[in-house]
Parts: structure tokens; sequence; C-alpha cells
């Protein structure tokens, strides 16, 4: 995406703060812990992945729609609006501000059913129940929500540039960039701004190609102890991945969030909420994942 | 979206109507300022199954990146059921009515003020690799103060990302350059830098340089002032999709036309008008030409034609209104068709 980044409302807005975004969490957190909370982020992102890739639309598109859907959640709980419904909204509108152009309405719904059975029956239960309307209302709020932000960068393109500046006979170029496909099941994408996250992941490959580009990033000025704390939560994504059966345990997490009535007619209220209709909240508080491995 | 939002904006008048909007004169009630509230239609039900409107998306979503003294603020957004309307800075009149309207003189000063806020507009725009596609009088807004915004960015568009084709069928066939009337694919900040060319022709001589009636009329018409480009002219030409040969017109001086207009002025006319879009000068080479510094110094603010009312007004009230409007003093009578500068 072209533009100027530093006077982006990317930049200027949505590089949220870690605590600020811990704090409207609170909420979620009453009823499922931080690590269910990720699991849930991490099986939408799926979810939009698959249907970006059923739909045919660009890998820019799918991602663009994967940050709107963690914006959404930034500032609203799970049980605001459905995020079975705001996966295929995001996708909806992400296709339009990316110009690749109107999916039709039957297509996507068709898509979301078909989805949902065939890849998902595991965390479904019964047929997908939103219409069309479901998605053209839930639009606005999500448009609202945003306000009104919608243009993303996102990491690959000064990964490009980096890494034909790094000599591209290093060949990191593919590895760097399926970590940064990675990241969008984090919270990276909502704390720091691309160009950090694009050198957090080429640092990541270096590592694991073993490459010797210290040199090169000692002549960066940038603040290191960012990119650490990137790679730090990338790489706990990767511990967690280790031990995580999806199939088995996501069903049991979405059943702990509180469903939205099936036709949301008022706006998402936001922030705090009152119910406490579950006990899961012994882990609210604990401190996110810091499994550094370096 | 809630209602205290849109029950902020009091409406005041209704300014227009578009193809795809209707846009009214309000208050801003929280802030007492006035505004152009446009409320986009839903359209056919074909078009309602859209979702939110695609060009009010694209004025959405470039506009909330922008900000620039010659670039239309975009205030607020807000929806009720399933409508969306935008919040703009309010404009009192815009170039069309401006060079419509016969009993306003426009001096060299007035025209090199309002060329030179276009052109820092598009500077800004294209420096952010954004293609306006829709430069033409109508869209360049013209406030009480005489600062000028460039308007309706429901056509415009990134440019220079991994290249894939665009439509050929953008910015009002008189202001289209000669590219995209050979149905150029693949084009850059050139379209807009054209049509501001025809702006600025258009500011000497009240009329269109090029009203064509067809996209044939329209080359045809072009290429009756430029002369029908050979090879040499324009390399790529004939690698264009919708190529054909024209019969050969000679080449106009510039001058023979806009007889009154000053050598500065001219070079600038030219070198906006070439032909090869990889020769006509960007809106910074633009800036930098002479006549943007020799004199006379561009008009400022309350010197520049004062807009007596508003800026889109139904066709027959426009007649009626076309009289009393604007009307400077010592001003009557003079029918400017061509300007002795």
């Amino acid at each position: 995406m072209a533009g100027n980044f530093w006077q982006s409302s990317h930049y200027q807005q949505w590089v949220l703060d870690k605590q600020d975004l811990m704090r409207e969490r609170q909420a979620d957190l009453k009823v499922i812990t931080e690590d269910e909370y990720q699991k849930v982020m991490i099986f939408f992102s799926n979810f939009i992945q698959a249907l970006g890739e059923q739909l045919k639309v660009r890998q820019q598109v799918i991602a663009t729609a994967t940050i709107y859907f963690k914006r959404f959640y930034a500032r609203n709980s799970l049980k605001c609006i459905d995020p079975w419904l705001m996966a295929p909204t995001c996708i909806f509108l992400a296709s339009k501000v990316e110009e690749f152009g109107v999916i039709s309405n039957s297509r996507l719904i068709t898509t979301c059913q078909t989805v949902v059975k065939n890849k998902f029956p595991h965390a479904f239960n019964g047929d997908y129940p939103y219409r069309i309307q479901n998605v053209l209302e839930c639009e606005f709020y999500l448009l609202e929500m945003m306000d009104c932000c919608l243009i993303l960068y996102q990491p690959y393109r000064p990964l490009t540039q980096f890494c034909n500046d790094l000599k591209p006979e290093n060949d990191l170029l593919p590895l760097s960039w399926r970590i940064v496909n990675d990241s969008l099941r984090t919270d990276v994408p909502l704390l720091y701004p691309p160009y950090l996250i694009a050198i957090a992941c080429l640092h990541m490959a270096c590592v694991i190609k073993q490459k010797d580009v210290k040199q090169w990033f000692a002549e960066l000025s940038v603040d290191m102890d960012k990119i650490l704390e990137i790679s730090r939560q990338i790489l706990a994504l990767y511990e967690m991945w280790k031990t995580y059966d999806e199939k088995k345990e996501i069903a049991g997490i979405l059943s702990k969030i509180p469903k939205p009535k099936l036709n949301p007619s008022r706006p998402p209220s936001t922030g705090a909420n009152n119910q406490e209709n579950n006990s899961q909240n012994s882990s609210a508080s604990q401190s996110t994942q810091q499994t550094t491995k370096h | 979206m809630s209602e205290e939002r849109v029950n902020r904006y009091e409406k005041i008048d209704f300014l227009g109507e578009g193809q795809f909007a209707t846009v009214y004169k309000a208050r801003d009630t929280k802030t007492d300022r006035i505004v152009a509230v446009k409320k986009i239609k839903i359209g056919t039900r074909a078009e309602a199954a859209d979702g939110i409107n695609r060009t009010a998306l694209r004025e959405i979503k470039l506009l909330q990146e922008l900000e620039h003294a010659n670039i239309i603020g975009l205030l607020d957004v807000f929806g009720q059921k399933s409508n969306i309307s935008l919040v703009f800075d309010f404009m009192e009149t815009d170039l069309e009515i401006i060079i419509k309207d016969t009993n306003i003189v426009l001096t060299p000063p007035h025209i090199k003020s309002y060329v030179l806020q276009t052109l820092l507009g598009l500077e800004y725009l294209h420096a952010h690799w954004i293609l306006h596609r829709d430069m033409k009088p109508n869209n360049l807004l013209v406030n009480e103060q005489g600062v000028l915004k460039i308007g309706d960015f429901g056509l415009a568009k990134f440019f220079g990302s991994p290249s894939r084709p665009y439509s050929h069928q953008v910015v009002t066939r008189w202001y289209r350059c000669p590219e995209l009337l050979y149905g150029a694919r693949y084009y850059g900040t050139g379209v807009d830098i054209w049509a501001v060319g025809c702006i600025l022709a258009e500011l000497l001589i009240r009329v269109p340089l090029f009203p064509g009636d067809s996209d044939l009329d329209q080359l045809s018409r072009i290429f009756q002032v430029t002369g029908t480009p050979t090879t040499e002219d324009w390399p790529e030409m004939k690698a264009l999709p919708d190529y054909i040969q024209f019969k050969e017109y000679p080449r106009q001086p510039l001058k023979d036309i806009f007889i009154a207009a000053s050598e500065d002025l001219l070079e600038v006319l030219e070198s906006m008008l070439c032909l090869d879009p990889l020769r006509r000068c960007t809106a910074k080479e633009g800036l930098q030409m002479n006549y943007f510094s020799n004199k006379p110094p561009p008009s400022c603010g309350s010197q520049l034609p004062q807009p007596g009312s508003n800026k889109i007004i139904p066709k027959e009230q426009e007649r009626q209104k076309a009289g009393i409007k604007r009307k400077q003093p010592g001003d009557q009578g003079v029918l400017a068709k061509r300007l002795l500068f």
C-alpha cells in the first residue's frame, strides 16, 4: 500500500499500547483465559484465511480482513458481535477497500456455509446461521468502530526491501515472509508498526538459517528492544502450537463465550460488561507470553 | 450508529443531487460550523446488496489519510439504518460555476491563484501515490475565503503498487488525456495533469477547450490543436490498446488560441498538454516553472472573485440567481469570453 505511513491513520491511531489493549480485553478475560483468548483469535484468523482462499481473494485482502477483525475486538468484547459474523464481514469490507471488487452476497454466505461445514465442523454445530443483511449491518459497526480508518500497511513491502538490501542471495525472503504470516495470529500487528514487524521476522529468519548479519542489524537505527519484544510474542505462538490441538480444544473454548443475539439491531456496547457467568477468570491477570527463547 | 451523530447535523438547505448522493448544507450543532453533508443514495436493490457504497468507501478511506489546505476535508462519517453520510468542509462554489458566470472577470492573478492551489493539492496527492482521476472544474471547490480544494474522491485510487490494470473509463471526457482515450490500462499522474491543463485553458477562454461529443471526436479535437502526433512526438502511442491512426492535423500554436495569455503561462500549458504522458510535466515540475514565480503574483483570499451563493443549485434556480450572484462592483456587463491580459 502506498501513501505516507508516518502520516497515516494506521501509525497515528492504530499502533496501540499493550496496557490499553489488555484493559479493553478484561471483560472477555473474565470468561476465558488469556491463553484461550489468543486461541480464539487464532481460530478466527484461520477461519478468515479459509474464507478468503475459498473466495479466491488475494492474500492482501485476507491480511487486511484479519487486522480489521483484530481492530474491532481490540475495542469490543467477543460477545458484542459474534465473531462468526464479524469474520465474513471483514472479508467483505476488505475486498472492497483493497479494490478487489464486491463479493456477491449469495457467494459470501454460501462460502461461509461450505467452509463451516467442510473445514470447521469441530467448532460449529449445525448450519451457518447468518444472512447477508446481518453482514451489511455488521459492516457499519465495523467501519464505525475502526473510526473509518481503512487503509492498512503490512510488513510485506518493507520486508521485501530489507531482504533486497541484505543481498538477495541470502534467500531470507520466503522464510521471513512466512513468519510475517504467522505474526497475524498474534497481537503484534496491533502493537507495532509494520516495518518493525518486518525487521523482527527477518531477524528470526536469520537466526533459524544461521546467517550472520550482525553488521546489517547493527547499522539499523531502530529500537532493538521492540524487535525482541515482537520476536518473543511470535516465539510464544510457536511454543503454544507445539502442544495445542485446535480441533480438540476450540469448541470448548468457544462455548464459554456468551452468544450475542442473532440480530444485533443495536449499536455494539463498548467496553465493560457486567456478566460474570463463568468462573474461569483465574488467569485473567496473568501476564503475556514471556516464553523467551533465544 | 448512534442517534446523536445523526442529530448532530441540522439541515439548512438542499444543495444538490448527483448520481450517487444528495448534498445538504448543514450546521454542526456541536461546533456551530457550517458543513456539507453528502448522503449516499442506496440506489437499486442490487447496489444496496453491495453494502457500503464503493464510491463512498473510496472517499472515506483516502480522505481519512489526507490533510492539506487544498484537499477537501472529511470531517465525519455517520450512518442511519443502511444509509451512510459523509460530512465535508462546506464550500461555497466551484470552478465550473465561476467559469460559467459571465459576471465574473478572471484576471491573470486570479487564474494563477486557482491553478497554483490546484497544483499544490495535486502535488500532495501524487506524493501520497494517489491518482484523482476525475479532475474537472466542477470538482475544484472554492470557499468564501477563496481557498480552492480538490473534492470528489469517488474515482481516486492508489497507483504504483504492484501493477494491476486500471480502468481507462475514468475522467470526464472533456478532461480525459490522449493515453486514456487510446485505452491505456497502465497510467500515472499524467492523467490528472492533462486535466489541469484543460482546466487552465478553460479559465482563460471560459469555455471547455476540447468539448468532444464522443471519444473519437475528443481525440480529433485534441489533435486539431496539438497536431496529430508522430512516433517521434509520442513513441509508445502505437502500443496502446485502442490506438488508431488519425488524419494529419497541423499543430496550432497555443498563442494563436490563447491570444491574451502570457508567455510563461503558455509554457505551463504547453507542458501540461504534452501528448506523450512521459514528457508531460509533473505537479512538482509545474509548480517550479517561471509562471508561478513571475509577476503578477497570484491573488490571495479576499482578492478572488467572491462567490455569493450556493455551490450546487438546481438548474432553474441557478438561472434565476445567475443575474444577481457574485456581481462585483465595476464588473457589470463585462462578458468575459476572452480576456485581454
